[in-house]
């Protein structure tokens, strides 16, 4: 994973032989690209097509009951960019991103820093129990969350109101919108941690005893040298995380459906992800559906451009 | 659909007549009964789609042996659960190569199925498969006209399940009216032994109120639908149910209706339990006692008991039917199949196993089996009674819809927290017209 | 002796942290050992010491789960396997080839990792329907096969140009081919990246639920996390029977845990390879 972002100044180191293959073996890498390419083709191709093409048409249940689908230009898009609904999804959707994102980041590195200073065996313990909370597959994570925080029998509320004064025995989390985004948010985040802490540690430890020993000799504090020496090195990899983070965090949309399953369903609890579900499986409006995807996947374009812009002109470059 | 027809017609009449397997049309539909497709000999197999495991093993078991019995074919049942029915049958009615034959589809969500033509016209075959018997409003929703598509398939009612020992403590009668309702919860509550428990996000007890008092959710004017929670009448109808809710009742207004039935029960709620809950028929044996051995809740005719919600002049007032519709698909392949399992359906033995299973029959001939057969004395009675003038929701196209969006649980729940009716009526009648028409 | 203080103090919180994120999983299993009736009291119980097993037997009884558990292994076995050769074979050829279109190629798998899959269920639904797939492990592998393919290509390019080119030109020299070189030497060195990149696209095919419930419509085709979602979704009439489900989850959860055991090794080194170039 963590590798991504190394890719291109990997690549670049190594270039210099590349080009005594290409006169080579011209043929052998587009041999090597049909698997990949053929997988492409056959699961998205058709799909894709499809979906651009209904963008650009008023296709509902009607049609997919058979009634002719009519091209509408872009009635769809302009429908879309002028529903406040749309908008609100869209900036609460990249407030999620953000937020959870960065709350990801920010735990799991302070965790790998925590690693790294601790004794072996309680390391040990808490690796394994970010495993654990790793390997949870996303309904069962979801199922398992419905039930902590059920409002009756669920530990959380009956934890809560242990505290003198509080009873949140009842108390339903999933119908504040507000509250039903912080579960989801603490779940996501909770799920998510221990790849990043993992990632973190594994490029902690390849930052040298004698880099650190001479950082120390020179004078710098701990925080200089986490500052100046330790970031610097692990850098790409906080990168390339925060880019993941950030693409995942835009597109989630298992667990939350999840959750709108468990409680409340509605604009209200929608991010981009359940809100294109709903328009399209939910409210059978296909082409609206299709059209807020192309949309969605331009904005997901958009804010990582500054990335993808660079990742192809180091390629080019090597 | 009508291609369909045409085309299975055209097959018949090309003579093929040693038929079999899965991919077959061996009749046209028009003119198919038991006995025409044992000649016919065209054994079928077939799907049938139910919703979720409401249908007990045992009704299944017997629909596929005796479709085998009828058809020589087979019977597949696949059970499609209620989250995933509308994209499920969204995407395969309409393939012809994958349909189901015969599918149930929620009652709520008939209208848009049928108006889309998502089921074969079943017209010509509705005098034998029950007629006039057959639940009226049930039929009204799958119908276009004076075509109908989609037949009842079981219904449940509402009523009000309470606890006659609270009644008593608290020295009440069982209300008659619907004002008396609110007044006996709030007396109750006054008094500290338990209110009413209605959830401020369960919209389908809640629309009662609105029926009770000659509202409607939204109206047909002949080209299309408009909602009128702004009407007089439900405008009413939704003050009674706020005024009940903030002076009469325990639940939350964040509550929704995954709690409600059970607050009755001992140990449910902290302190003491709810009085009474509005609840649908079919929930009768999650209330009740609970019983150590078997690990569940065992109906008490001394503590527990039944009533009809009381209309706004007396009597029952129309609550709101819940069950579902099944048709045969518009795409199926195996007509005769299809109509033979539909026979199957409405038979009289299907029908009283349905109602022997506390399912309410499609079909009111049995009804007296389902009364006689009540899990606890005469909760079926009460629910048939609210049943025969319960309301649906409109059958409009596009009603799956506003469902989906949850509009009418953010309605009643801002209701619940004691906002403006008329004004959040009118907000949330803007919101159903966007998406009622499809 | 400062010294000292904090490292057992970062080892208490180290030990703190755990619980807490291993709370959930631990309550799951609780709650799978317990009766309806220690369940429902108000009062939660953290001890399961009168447990039972009569969940796990409850969720066991019919055979949806090994049906479902079937097809979840084979679905995901066949995706995994084919998803990582494919993608090592792309990742090779943009890695380690100057060729016209390679760009493309690039934009293409980062794009359509963009793209929300929510909206394209229909299309998908049509393809597979036409193609006489629906509720066969080909069809569903077909599309779980073009949603990892284009990420774990992605991953696996940083691998391959981290083992350097050398070292294949040093075994061209002893007379393998560039096949041959690849699969002798670069092949090996590559494991671990495999390995963390495999991992990826096991838990997204894994976890995938949405589209094969549209898919899969057959109950005996279910995959795990469709059976799953059902079993805590027909507790219709508000009463979730929270200890089979809990059995249920333990159970989905199982195979991916002692996955990520076998793997758990492999998977360091390869997050440790990939932060070594960084």
């Amino acid at each position: 994973m963590t590798t991504t972002v190394t890719a291109p100044e990997a690549t670049g180191r190594q270039e210099p032989a590349a080009p005594r293959h290409r006169k080579r073996r011209p043929k052998l890498p587009y041999a090597l690209l049909i698997p990949a390419i053929a997988t492409l083709l056959i699961g998205l191709g058709y799909p894709v097509t499809w979906q651009i093409i209904n963008s650009f048409k008023e296709y509902g249940l009607a049609q997919q009951f058979g009634q002719p689908a009519e091209f509408i230009g872009l009635q769809n898009y302009l429908d879309l960019f002028t529903d406040s609904v749309f908008w609100t999804i869209a900036l609460r959707s990249v407030a999620f991103m953000a937020g959870t994102a960065l709350l990801t980041m920010g735990i799991g590195i302070a965790l790998a820093l925590l690693m790294k200073a601790i004794p072996a065996w309680s390391r040990i313990v808490l690796q394994v129990a970010m495993l654990l909370a790793w390997a949870m597959p996303i309904v069962a994570q979801m199922t398992v969350a419905n039930w902590l925080i059920d409002d009756r029998n669920g530990v959380v509320n009956y934890v809560l109101s242990l505290i003198p004064g509080v009873d949140y025995i009842g108390h339903n989390w999933l119908i504040e919108p507000l509250s039903f985004f912080g579960v989801a948010m603490t779940i996501i985040t909770w799920a998510s941690v221990p790849f990043v802490a993992f990632s973190v540690y594994a490029g902690l430890t390849q930052v040298s005893e004698e880099v650190l020993e001479a950082a120390s000799l020179d004078g710098a504090s701990r925080s200089q040298t986490l500052r100046m020496v330790i970031v610097p090195i692990i850098r790409p990899v906080l990168v390339i995380l925060l880019l993941l983070q950030l693409i995942w965090d835009l597109r989630v949309f298992a667990q939350i459906q999840l959750l709108q399953d468990f409680g409340a369903a509605g604009e209200r609890y929608d991010l981009l992800g359940t809100y294109i579900y709903g328009l399209g499986i939910g409210q059978s409006q296909f082409g609206m559906a299709a059209a807020a995807a192309m949309v969605v996947m331009a904005l997901t374009l958009a804010i990582s451009w500054g990335y993808v812009r660079n990742m192809i002109k180091e390629d080019q470059e090597s | 659909m009508k291609k369909t027809m045409i085309g299975a017609t055209a097959f018949a009449a090309a003579g093929a007549i040693a038929l079999a397997g899965c991919s077959t049309a061996s009749d046209s539909g028009s003119d198919s009964s038991p006995a025409a497709s044992d000649t016919a000999a065209a054994a079928e197999d077939i799907t049938l789609w139910l919703a979720g495991t409401d249908t007990p093993e045992a009704l299944i078991e017997y629909l596929k042996t005796e479709y085998t019995d009828v058809n020589g074919g087979s019977l597949t049942v696949e059970q499609i659960g209620w989250g995933d029915l509308i994209s499920s049958l969204t995407t395969a009615l309409p393939d012809s190569e994958n349909t189901p034959d015969v599918a149930e589809v929620g009652n709520t969500q008939a209208a848009t199925f049928t108006t889309v033509g998502a089921f074969m016209d079943l017209t010509d075959h509705y005098e034998e498969l029950g007629g006039d018997s057959l639940l009226p409003g049930f039929v009204e929703a799958g119908s276009i006209g004076d075509s109908v598509y989609a037949l009842p398939y079981y219904f449940g009612s509402r009523a009000v399940f309470y606890r006659q020992d609270i009644y008593e403590a608290a020295g009440v009668e069982v209300p008659t009216t619907l004002a008396e309702y609110t007044e006996v919860n709030k007396k109750m509550l006054d008094e500290g032994v338990g209110g009413a428990y209605l959830a401020g996000r369960d919209w389908r007890s809640a629309i009662s109120w609105i029926f009770a008092n000659g509202g409607d959710i939204a109206e047909y004017d002949g080209s299309e639908w408009h909602a009128t929670l702004d009407s007089p009448e439900a405008i009413a109808g939704v003050e009674q149910w706020q005024e009940l809710f903030e002076t009469g009742n325990v639940a939350q207004p964040t509550d929704d209706d995954t709690t409600t039935y059970s607050a009755i029960n001992d140990d449910f709620l902290s302190g003491t339990p709810a009085s009474s809950t509005l609840a649908p028929s079919w929930a009768t044996w999650t209330l009740g006692d609970f019983d150590e051995e078997t690990e569940g809740y065992v109906w008490n005719s001394e503590t527990f008991g039944v009533y009809a919600l009381p209309g706004v002049d007396g009597g029952a007032a129309p609550v709101f039917a819940g069950g579902s519709n099944i048709g045969v698909s518009a795409a199926t392949q195996h007509v005769d199949g299809a109509l033979d399992l539909m026979e199957i359906i409405f038979s009289d033995e299907y029908q009283t196993m349905l109602a022997e299973n506390g399912m309410g029959p499609a079909n009111l001939d049995f009804a007296d089996t389902y009364i006689e057969n009540s899990t606890f004395e005469g909760v079926n009675e009460i629910a048939f009674e609210a049943a025969s003038n319960a309301k649906l929701t409109p059958a409009a196209a596009g009603w799956a819809s506003v469902e989906e969006a949850g509009i009418m649980e953010d309605f009643f729940q801002a209701v619940a927290e004691g906002g403006d009716v008329t004004k959040l009526a009118v907000e949330a009648n803007a919101k159903i017209d966007e998406l009622i028409n499809g | 002796m400062n010294r000292t203080i904090l490292r057992a103090g970062g080892a208490t919180l180290a030990v703190v942290l755990a619980a807490i994120w291993a709370f959930p999983v631990y309550w799951m299993i609780n709650t799978s050992f317990q009766t309806p009736a220690t369940i429902n009291k108000l009062s939660p119980t953290f001890l399961p010491l009168d447990g039972t097993l009569k969940n796990y037997r409850e969720v066991l009884a019919d055979n949806s789960f090994s049906a479902a558990l079937g097809m979840s292994l084979t679905v995901t076995a066949i995706a995994l396997v084919l998803c990582v050769l494919y993608a090592v074979l792309a990742a090779l050829a943009i890695a380690r080839f100057r060729f016209r279109g390679r760009k493309t190629f690039v934009l293409a798998i980062i794009v359509v990792q963009m793209l929300p899959a929510e909206a394209m269920f229909i299309a998908q639904y049509k393809m597979l329907a036409s193609a006489n797939l629906l509720n066969s492990v080909i069809g569903v592998t077909v599309i779980y096969l073009a949603m990892v393919v284009p990420f774990t290509t992605w991953m696996l390019r940083g691998f391959v140009a981290g083992v350097p080119v050398d070292l294949e030109e040093a075994a061209m020299i002893d007379g393998c081919t560039r096949m041959g070189a690849f699969r002798r030497v670069t092949f090996p060195l590559l494991a671990p990246g495999l390995v963390a990149s495999g991992v990826f696209a096991f838990v997204q095919v894994w976890n995938e639920f949405a589209l094969a419930s549209i898919i899969l419509t057959e109950n005996q085709k279910a995959t795990l996390p469709l059976w799953l979602r059902d079993f805590a979704q027909t507790s219709n009439l508000g009463v979730t029977e929270w200890g089979q489900v809990m059995a249920g989850s333990v159970l989905v959860a199982i195979p991916v845990i002692v996955f990520f055991m076998i793997v758990q090794g492999r998977m360091a080194q390869g997050l440790v390879g990939g932060a070594v170039k960084g």
